[in-house]
């Protein structure tokens, strides 16, 4: 044989070696940036922006709430999606879609003219004391849009990978609908769900063209990066990104490691 | 139990049987058996007895599906318990059922790492769990290899008995018919013929049920008329060298319609070694094509004509007759073991 099978892979087969060079490859476009970064970044005079700190907490807070209205409203969504058909059901695919591909520049846009103060939503909520422009709310308002259509297609193809025999199983087993749903469909959804989870943590934390138009302030960090390169320059924006990956990495990894059943070392 | 359903969608059925003991529905693929299975555990719309209007979770049957449908992120002892209440005996019970179907060494593994047989048996276990009135069994030999399949079956049919609980088992398999305590054919989307396994596989209803039952020697002849005074319909087996065939009198039967006769491999008699004996009601020569050796006896096939016969010889009849390929002997085909039906399609 070449000597292009002989890597032995984690199941002992022999694989081909040229799909491992061309990963390899593609990792180091993507990693490319990063380590540009950890050469750009004055490590000697490493110090954040007046702001900074408001701004990670702004992001780390207002992103956890976004994320938990995402799946409350957006896993309901899903499993109707996946579980049932119905005529018309290509116009709810379809209006997905339209969430998914619109710029968010514009989906802000859109966003202000419907919650903005004198939008018809937005000036009926108005009276009750709640802005949805530059207020927290707006924030979260804005990260829920961002991320919630990439939750619910992920979730949908989660939720379509349960084999719908183990669900009527359940059912003939004496548990309801509702307890089929959460001892059998979730579970074995897990994976995907977890995927799903993550995609919107990542969509919802960097979250910039709708946060920018609809909730300017308060700032979380993509806006205060934008501030900072405005106001000060380049030596103010690398410090708060290493921040970010900080922030943002550990729950998509460790959603993915624990759906995976696998340990970090 | 009777079952007694109709179900209009997604294919048109009507069943009226009784359910005792191990019983086996047999039937082609698409003729619905599956859908009847789901429609007795309330996962289809249908009406009918037993459980009729009742939810999937309220009606007391173990459904196995073909595949057998473990969870497979749950333990096998976490899929029986699956159907058992909470509490601190939820273990202790799972583990006695599966004590029952001798799976306790694997209670710790997961349904990826079982055996077909060991998946069914723990499937088994998890729809005895429910506590159900009956068990609906779903291709139950599809899975598993033909070495062990005969016995695989015998053991879970004893299983069954052992629990007193009335089972379904739909199949095509016709060697599973043997093994039931009762056989329900299934033909053109209705029960065709139910009884006893003996009474239905020594006597089908039709060609179409002695074909289902998996039964070798059918065949086409024609009615050459009735001698009414010795009580004998005589046939003309034209495929076979026009040999005449006599069997006890049918009087539904015309004068040259077309039908379908049929004798089961065993009843085809070799000649009596003792003349005294030599009463023949059917000689038909044949030259030996093919022999089967199963051990214990052989299948061997007679050239006779363009047909085939199938003829059961014990292993020391072989070498008495000297049936070697090629070797010409004629056979009797006795009256009584000879079974007839109008040809239909």
């Amino acid at each position: 044989m070449s000597a292009l099978v002989d890597v032995q892979a984690a199941d002992g087969l022999p694989r081909a070696r040229s799909p491992a060079l061309v990963g390899a490859f593609t990792l180091l476009l993507i990693a490319g940036p990063f380590i540009a970064l950890a050469f750009a970044t004055q490590w000697s005079d490493f110090h954040f922006a007046p702001g900074d700190t408001g701004a990670i907490a702004v992001s780390l807070g207002y992103s956890l709430i976004a994320l938990v209205l995402i799946v409350a409203f957006g896993t309901p969504l899903a499993w109707w999606l996946a579980r049932h058909s119905f005529h018309g059901k290509w116009v709810l695919e379809a209006i997905i879609l339209l969430a998914l591909l619109t710029p968010p520049l514009a989906m802000g846009i859109l966003l202000t003219t419907l919650f903005g103060p004198y939008g018809p939503v937005g000036s009926l909520v108005a009276r009750t004391g709640v802005e949805l422009t530059n207020s927290a709310s707006a924030f979260v308002l804005a990260q829920f849009y961002g991320a919630l259509p990439y939750y619910v297609v992920a979730a949908r193809a989660a939720f379509e990978g349960v084999p719908r025999e183990l669900e009527h199983i359940s059912l003939t087993l004496g548990k309801s609908p509702w307890q089929t749903f959460w001892l059998v469909s979730m579970p074995l959804a897990r994976l995907g769900l977890a995927a799903g989870i993550a995609l919107a943590w990542v969509r919802a934390l960097g979250e910039f063209g709708i946060v920018l138009i609809l909730a300017y302030y308060p700032q979380g960090i993509p806006v205060k990066l934008w501030v900072n390169l405005q106001d000060i320059g380049l030596s103010a924006v690398y410090p708060l990104l290493w921040v970010f990956f900080l922030v943002a990495m550990p729950l998509p990894l460790i959603l993915g490691m624990a759906s995976r059943r696998q340990r970090l070392f | 139990m009777r079952i007694d359903y109709r179900i209009d969608h997604p294919v048109q059925l009507q069943v009226n049987f009784e359910v005792e003991g191990f019983t086996i529905l047999l039937g082609q693929s698409g003729e619905g058996k599956t859908t009847l299975l789901r429609a007795i555990a309330g996962l289809l719309p249908a009406q009918g007895e037993p459980f009729d209007g009742l939810l999937p979770q309220h009606r007391a049957v173990g459904y196995v599906p073909q595949g057998y449908a473990l969870f497979p992120h749950l333990r096998a002892w976490e899929n029986v318990a699956f159907a058992l209440p909470r509490g601190p005996q939820r273990r202790a019970q799972a583990l006695e059922l599966l004590a029952r179907v001798r799976l306790v060494e694997v209670a710790e593994h997961y349904p990826s790492a079982l055996s077909g047989g060991q998946q069914q048996r723990a499937a088994l276990a998890r729809a005895l769990a429910r506590k159900p009135q009956l068990l609906l069994l779903d291709e139950p030999s599809s899975a598993l290899d033909a070495a062990t399949r005969d016995e695989v079956m015998a053991e879970l049919i004893s299983e069954m008995h052992e629990f007193g609980l009335p089972a379904l088992a739909v199949s095509h398999d016709p060697h599973l018919a043997a093994l039931a305590d009762r056989v329900a054919v299934m033909s053109g989307r209705r029960i065709v013929q139910h009884g006893a396994p003996d009474e239905v596989l020594s006597r089908p209803a039709s060609a179409a049920v002695a074909r289902l039952l998996g039964h070798r020697n059918l065949f086409a002849a024609r009615v050459a008329g009735h001698e009414t005074n010795a009580g004998v319909t005589l046939l003309q087996w034209e495929a076979a060298n026009g040999t005449t065939l006599r069997l006890p009198h049918q009087p539904d039967l015309i004068e040259g319609q077309l039908v379908q006769w049929m004798i089961a491999p065993t009843a085809v008699r070799l000649p009596s070694l003792k003349p005294e004996l030599r009463r023949i009601d059917n000689p038909v020569t044949g030259r030996v094509e093919s022999r089967l050796n199963l051990r214990a006896h052989f299948q061997v096939t007679l050239r006779c004509g363009t047909e085939r016969l199938w003829v059961t010889v014990l292993g020391n009849l072989m070498r008495h007759h000297g049936l070697e390929i090629g070797h010409e002997i004629t056979v009797d085909l006795r009256s009584n073991d000879l079974l007839c039906w109008p040809h239909t399609g």
